[in-house]
């Protein structure tokens, strides 16, 4: 287990809204071990998703260091940057981003296809409970089994890092609850560091670890001994 | 209300390229058909300003006997006559560089009373009009091709067909003073005329006093139609025009008559002189050629008799020569047949001694082998005598009688001891009593007695033994004596036998020896005479060759003396028969002309025509009318891509805005003023780009097209004809199709709760394909294919649109290169096909077959010319129609088999012969088209301005001019004449191709040859004209490129924009830029592969529609697309689509990755 796997140290980040500079992320410092489950909490604004966007190299920052398995992408180019995000970085949208041309099935190829060392695609549906349905299209699953292709799809591509995006976000209570037992299932079975962010505090006794954010800036950084079951958790 | 303006205003800010792209689609469709429509209205405009600028009659009268004051007069007051001119034309030949052209003369045009405005001014170009006596100005648009300059002398041959060109024009030789272009020669088109090749090259203009006739050739006026300003293509004019016409015809009745009551008197006076003066001079030249014609014969007689001497001698000298050569024969013949007989004879005896010799030869030797046989018989005879002898002598006759003794002595004994034994016995017997030693003794006697008569016996045989052998001995001597003596008799026969014959072969051999020296005296003799009878004739022969020598020299001396006198005596009647000739052709010329003039007379005539008269007026109308048609059909698919842009783009703008709608809704706004703004927006991207569209294809397309046409007519700049129509018609098209559509959208959305407006749409519905249900294609997919197919089936009105957008694109490049390919085609099958001459020499005058058969029999006497054919041709005009000419050629060719050399008559399908007969007349494929005339059916014509119909038996392939091809028997069916020709086509030898230019030269030197035109310059002069058209296919792949951009572009934009967010996933993905891209592009490719194939046939549609759309009266197009242009139109189509691919890279670039967190709308 390696510690402070990810490792974000003075992170800047600033937008230009109109005449307005806005601080997203102002001065950000944390680390996070490996195979933990970290939540990032923090209401609307707070920087979280800028957080998540930086270490999922969908964004850069414009100060600062990120270290991710010792490995500083702070400064990657934009192909560095891509094949940092196909080779150890899963992701899981809020609203799903499956393309609805593809079936689930498909979905997750679209990831294994581009990746050298990828979990199989049916495997893949599999651990996630989905074999069943796995050549119906996007539009005819649920939200939690389009959620789960999701997972499935991050999950397939053997990342280093499974970056969550409110994925309960879109869904209802029950069905939120089964995708984070799932996502807490593949932390603790598979050893996967996962993070996770939501606006929800009341799930944050499940984490290993919860980061909370406000104004951009980490307020806490918690260490979780004993992290709740999530079916002992009710919100 | 504000904010919603507001809104609008934002809105387009913010979709910028969707905003451009409507806009680019309507202004490149709008701009595309006003600017082609205006083409053929600017033209036209240009024409009608032109002609009222410089005033161009509207009428033209032309008499075949000329105008006087009156006539003038008399016109001028025909009602609706503005302004009346006349003036002078004459066609006369120069001749440059061996070539000759026809020269068109005008005269300047000259101010009237009436009017002060020129009719027909030419407008002057360069230089100065014509002041002083021998100048002259020369046309613009021959000037801008040739190499004459200001100051260059145009300089007409002396003769012309019939009359000289100083009976026509005052001067030979004319100064170039000025360059002026003309109203009524607009285009390059000269027309045809009577003299020469029977076309004009190019026209001067004189001022009328340097005509010699003082009677008007031409005139001019102008109507009331002209002066109103009516458009001259107009029907209104066309009318106005037709019934003017004819009020002069019927005035030309009326001038005619008088005419004929006036001038027809004086001019029959002038013929009967002239009859009169002929007959004198026909008699005195008469009767000079006859004086001559007696010397001649005298002369003749003279010689004849002279002739006649010399060859009896020389008749005689040849007899005995003939006698001699006899005689030499008989001798030689004789010589041989003695020689001959006793070399025969000499042989004979040869043969004769030499078996004679052999004979002997043989005796000799039979005789020595004889005698040698017989001595050696007789030797041997006589050694056997000697043996028997001795034998006999020797032996057996002592052993004979030494036994014969023994045998005495032993038969004495016996006989002396039986008689003392009988003795004995008597005395015993007596003694009987003596007992027994008595009788003992007696037994013993007795016994004794027996032997010994035993043994006598013996003796006797003994005896009879030696007897024998005795007399044996004896004969076998006297055998051998036999023998021997036999022998001796033989041998001493058998000499004798032998000497004899020996001595009989001996006599023989001589005789033979004799008779062979008697053979040889004889062979001697029969050659010595023989010899001699040789050397007698031979000598006879020479003596009688020197004879006939001599006669031989006398007659070459009378012949000599006797032609000189005949040459002095020809050549007086040469001189006197050409002092006569010319006499009588001077009196024959005066009569000539007093018989033409009378008969032209006779046949007195007005002409009236029109404008459409003009060579190429009309020409303008048709172009222009071609023009529109292209223009008809090219913005259809423009119209139609369009539609289809707005239809897709405003359509997904207004469900992009379903929430925005879903809010106003729900505030409270009416769906009018909801709807409004997308009305708005479309409105404006529609009106905006119209009027740019229409800006910029107005400013540029019909100055290109016209640009074009300018080579071929000599117009003004161009003017421009804004065709208010066209513009509104495709600006009101592609405003209709953007507001329609978005409003229809927008109603769409209007009509469901704002509650579920505001709710995201959820996103089309991936779908199953029917490609999935055929395993077999589907499993061999990989992974993209399978989502590109899903994708271009998920999205069918954006398949359609770009497939039709890009066959479009293709279809035009197609259409644009096909064009070309249909015209570059025609030089080569018109002439490497169709009509294989190489050169036409026209004749300076027309005659029967029978009187062209010198000139042909030159023609097949250069080695230089291949094949040559002798054909009538003249040009004539067929009515179709209402009103409309087309003039064609009618080719008479006197010999079929060649005619089917040079002229393949076929079909343009099948390529099967067509056949020439006497059943009807052959025309050719455009013209039929253009008379609308289908094979069998009649044809109306004129011949000589008499009218004959006929029927139709073959269409056959020609791409450039019209013509009409028939038999001579079929022309003399017709017309009861004979065929006069006056053509010659040739075509040259395969080595002496490239001195076809010396050749014609010439040729040029002959007196019947006036002019010669080589094919390969009609062939250039073909291919330039056509060449214009390029322009048009350069235009056409402009525009193509134009539409095959702004669709895929536009199509790209909107597949992006639907599509952000998935893009953005798969980038979240870890997909690279480049494939990214390529996820995206796939459909593009795909697309454009499909829509370009497509466009492939639609291409070869459009080429025929173009190349129908373009086809001149003239001129065939034979609709070919060269599979190169294919592979052009799809390469280029991929490469549109590659550009538009490259230009949007760089959007897709730039789509943010953040995007893909954003909640659906």
């Amino acid at each position: 287990m390696m510690k402070n796997f990810v490792e974000f140290d003075n992170v800047y980040k600033r937008y230009k809204m109109g005449e307005v500079m806005i601080t997203a992320a102002d001065g950000v410092t944390f680390s996070i071990n490996e195979g933990e489950f970290a939540v990032v909490v923090g209401l609307s604004g707070a920087g979280k998703t800028t957080v998540l966007n930086i270490l999922g190299g969908i964004d850069n920052c414009d100060e600062g260091r990120i270290m991710v398995g010792g490995r500083d992408i702070s400064h990657l180019s934009g192909k560095d940057l891509a094949s940092y995000r196909r080779y150890d970085i899963g992701f899981v949208f809020q609203f799903y981003n499956l393309i609805p041309n593809l079936t689930a099935k498909e979905n997750v190829e679209l990831a294994t296809q581009i990746c050298k060392d990828s979990m199989d695609a049916d495997t893949a549906l599999d651990s996630v409970g989905l074999s069943q349905r796995k050549n119906n299209f996007p539009s005819q699953l649920s939200g939690g089994e389009q959620q789960r292709v999701s997972i499935a799809r991050a999950l397939a591509k053997k990342p280093k890092l499974l970056l969550c995006d409110e994925p309960t976000g879109a869904l209802d209570y029950n069905t939120g609850k089964t995708i984070l037992k799932l996502l807490q299932t593949k932390c603790k079975e598979d050893g996967m560091t996962v993070v996770l962010i939501t606006h929800n505090s009341a799930i944050t006794p499940m984490a290993n670890r919860v980061i909370s954010m406000r104004s951009g800036k980490v307020i806490s950084n918690v260490v979780n001994p004993s992290p709740m079951p999530i079916e002992d958790i009710e919100w | 209300m504000k904010a919603l303006k507001k809104n609008v205003f934002r809105e387009i800010q913010k979709t910028k390229s969707r905003f451009i792209s409507i806009l680019a689609i309507i202004a490149l469709s709008t701009g595309f058909f006003t600017g082609v429509k205006a083409s053929s209205p600017s033209m036209i405009e240009t024409g009608r300003k032109y002609f009222e600028d410089n005033n161009l009659m509207d009428i033209r009268l032309v008499s075949s006997v000329g105008f006087d004051d009156e006539d003038i007069q008399k016109i001028k007051e025909q009602k609706n006559t503005v302004d009346v001119m006349p003036g002078y034309t004459a066609d006369l030949i120069m001749t440059k560089n061996n070539i000759d052209t026809v020269v068109k003369v005008y005269s300047l045009p000259e101010k009237t009373q009436t009017n002060d405005k020129l009719i027909n001014e030419p407008t002057l170009v360069e230089g100065r009009l014509p002041k002083n006596e021998g100048e002259c100005v020369i046309e613009s648009y021959f000037y801008n091709v040739s190499d004459y300059k200001i100051g260059d002398t145009i300089k007409f041959n002396e003769k012309l067909q019939n009359s000289n060109t100083q009976d026509i024009i005052k001067n030979l030789a004319y100064k170039i003073v000025g360059v002026v272009s003309s109203p009524v020669h607009i285009t390059y088109q000269r027309g045809n005329t009577t003299v020469g090749d029977g076309s004009v090259s190019f026209f001067i203009m004189i001022p009328s006093d340097e005509f010699v006739s003082e009677r008007y050739t031409n005139v001019y006026l102008t109507t009331s139609a002209s002066e109103e300003k009516l458009t001259p293509f107009g029907d209104e004019y066309k009318n106005r025009i037709e019934s003017q016409i004819k009020d002069y015809e019927e005035l030309s009745e009326e001038r005619i008559k008088n005419f004929n009551d006036t001038t027809l008197s004086d001019a029959q006076k002038k013929l009967s002189d002239a009859k009169k003066e002929y007959s004198e001079k026909k008699e005195e030249a008469e009767k000079k050629i006859n004086d001559g014609a007696k010397k001649l014969h005298d002369s003749e007689q003279e010689l004849n008799d002279k002739l006649l001497d010399a060859e009896k001698k020389l008749s005689d000298g040849e007899q005995e020569l003939e006698d001699g050569k006899k005689e030499l024969e008989k001798a030689q013949e004789e010589y041989s047949v003695g020689i001959e007989d006793s070399k025969e004879k000499l042989k004979e005896a040869e043969e004769q001694y030499n078996s004679g010799q052999e004979e002997y030869r043989k005796a000799k030797l039979k005789y020595d082998t004889e005698i040698e046989k017989a001595q050696s018989e007789l030797d041997s005879a006589q050694t056997e005598y000697y043996t028997q002898y001795s034998l006999f002598y020797g032996t057996t006759k002592p052993q004979a009688e030494a036994k014969l003794s023994l045998v005495e002595t032993g038969t004495s004994l016996c006989k002396e001891g039986i008689q003392k034994a009988e003795e004995r016995i008597k005395e015993l017997e007596k003694n009987i009593t003596l007992e027994d030693e008595a009788k003992k003794e007696w037994d013993e006697l007795k016994k004794k007695i027996q032997e010994y008569k035993d043994k006598l016996k013996e003796y006797e045989t003994m005896a009879k033994e030696g007897r024998k052998q005795l007399k044996d001995g004896e004969k076998q001597l006297g055998d051998a004596k036999d023998k021997l003596d036999k022998a001796k008799s033989d041998f001493q026969d058998g000499k004798i036998n032998g000497a004899e014959q020996l001595n009989n072969a001996q006599i023989q051999l001589d005789n033979a020896q004799s008779q062979l020296e008697i053979g040889r005296l004889e062979y001697n003799t029969a050659m010595t005479t023989g010899m001699l009878q040789l050397q007698s004739a031979q000598t006879k022969i020479t003596s009688s060759e020197k004879e006939l020598e001599n006669g031989r020299k006398e007659l070459y001396e009378q012949k000599e003396k006797g032609m000189l006198a005949l040459k002095e005596a020809r050549e007086k009647l040469t001189t006197g028969k050409a002092e006569a000739k010319k006499q009588l052709s001077e009196a024959e010329e005066k009569l000539k002309n007093a018989e033409n003039t009378i008969s032209k007379l006779n046949e007195a005539k007005w002409y009236v025509y029109g404008r459409d008269d003009n060579p190429g007026y009309s020409g303008l109308e048709e172009d222009a009318q071609r023009v529109d048609n292209i223009a008809t059909v090219f913005p259809v698919f423009f119209l139609i891509v369009a539609a289809l842009v707005c239809l897709t783009t405003m359509t997904r703008m207004v469900e992009e805005r379903r929430t925005e709608i879903g809010t106003l809704k729900a505030l409270g706004y009416s769906n009018r003023a909801i709807a409004a703004k997308y009305f708005i927006y479309a409105a404006s991207a529609a009106v905006l780009g119209s009027i740019i569209g229409a800006a910029i294809g107005l400013a540029t397309l019909p100055y290109i097209i016209l640009d074009t046409y300018s080579m071929m007519y000599t117009l003004p700049a161009t003017i421009l004809v804004i065709p208010w129509e066209s513009f509104l018609f495709s600006a009101g098209t592609g405003l209709l199709c953007t507001c329609l559509v978005s409003v229809i959208a927008c109603l769409k959305e209007l009509k469901i709760r704002p509650a579920t407006l505001m709710r995201p749409k959820s996103p089309k519905p991936g779908k199953r394909i029917l490609l999935e249900y055929i395993p077999f294609l589907w499993k061999h997919m990989n992974f993209t294919s399978k989502v590109t197919a899903r994708n271009l089936f998920r999205y069918k009105a954006r398949f359609f649109m770009t497939v039709i957008g890009v066959a479009g694109c293709t279809a035009l490049i197609i259409g644009g290169l096909g064009l070309k390919d249909s015209i570059g085609v025609i030089a080569d099958r018109q002439y490497k096909e169709i009509t294989i001459y190489d050169q036409i020499y026209a004749l300076s005058e027309s005659g029967t077959s029978k009187e062209k058969s010198y000139i042909m029999s030159q023609f097949h006497n250069d080695e230089r010319i291949s094949e040559s054919l002798l054909v009538s041709q003249n040009w004539t005009t067929v009515k179709y129609g209402k009103n409309n000419k087309i003039s064609l050629r009618i080719i008479i060719g006197e010999n079929k088999k060649q005619l089917e050399k040079m002229f393949i008559l076929r079909d343009r399908n099948t390529h099967e012969k067509i056949r020439l007969d006497e059943n009807g007349v052959v025309i050719n494929e455009r013209l039929s088209q253009v008379i609308g005339a289908k094979l069998g059916d009649n044809i109306d014509f004129t011949i000589n301005d008499a009218p004959y119909h006929c029927k139709i038996s073959g269409i056959t392939e020609n791409y450039a001019g019209n013509c009409m091809y028939m038999t001579p028997a079929m022309y003399q069916k017709l017309t009861n004449k004979e065929t006069e020709y006056n053509t010659v086509y040739t075509q040259i030898a395969e080595d002496a191709k490239e001195n076809e230019k010396d050749i014609a030269n010439d040729w040029m030197g002959n007196d019947d040859i006036i002019t010669v035109s080589l094919l390969n310059e009609q062939l250039e002069s073909i291919t330039s004209t056509l060449d214009s058209l390029n322009v048009i296919v350069f235009v056409l792949i402009i525009c193509a490129g134009l539409l095959a951009i702004v669709v895929l572009y536009n199509l790209t934009n909107i597949n992006i924009a639907e599509r952000v967010r998935e893009i953005a996933t798969i980038k979240v993905l870890g997909f690279y830029n480049g494939e990214t891209a390529n996820y995206i592009y796939r459909e593009n490719t795909v697309l454009t592969l499909v829509g370009a194939a497509v466009g492939l046939p639609i291409g070869t549609l459009f080429t025929s529609f173009i190349v129908q759309a373009i086809q001149m009266d003239m001129v065939m197009f034979p609709q070919q697309v060269n599979f190169i242009s294919y592979i052009i139109g799809f390469a280029l189509t991929l490469a549109f689509s590659l550009f538009v691919n490259f230009i949007m890279y760089f959007k897709m670039n730039k789509i943010s990755m953040v995007e893909s967190l954003k909640s659906i709308e």
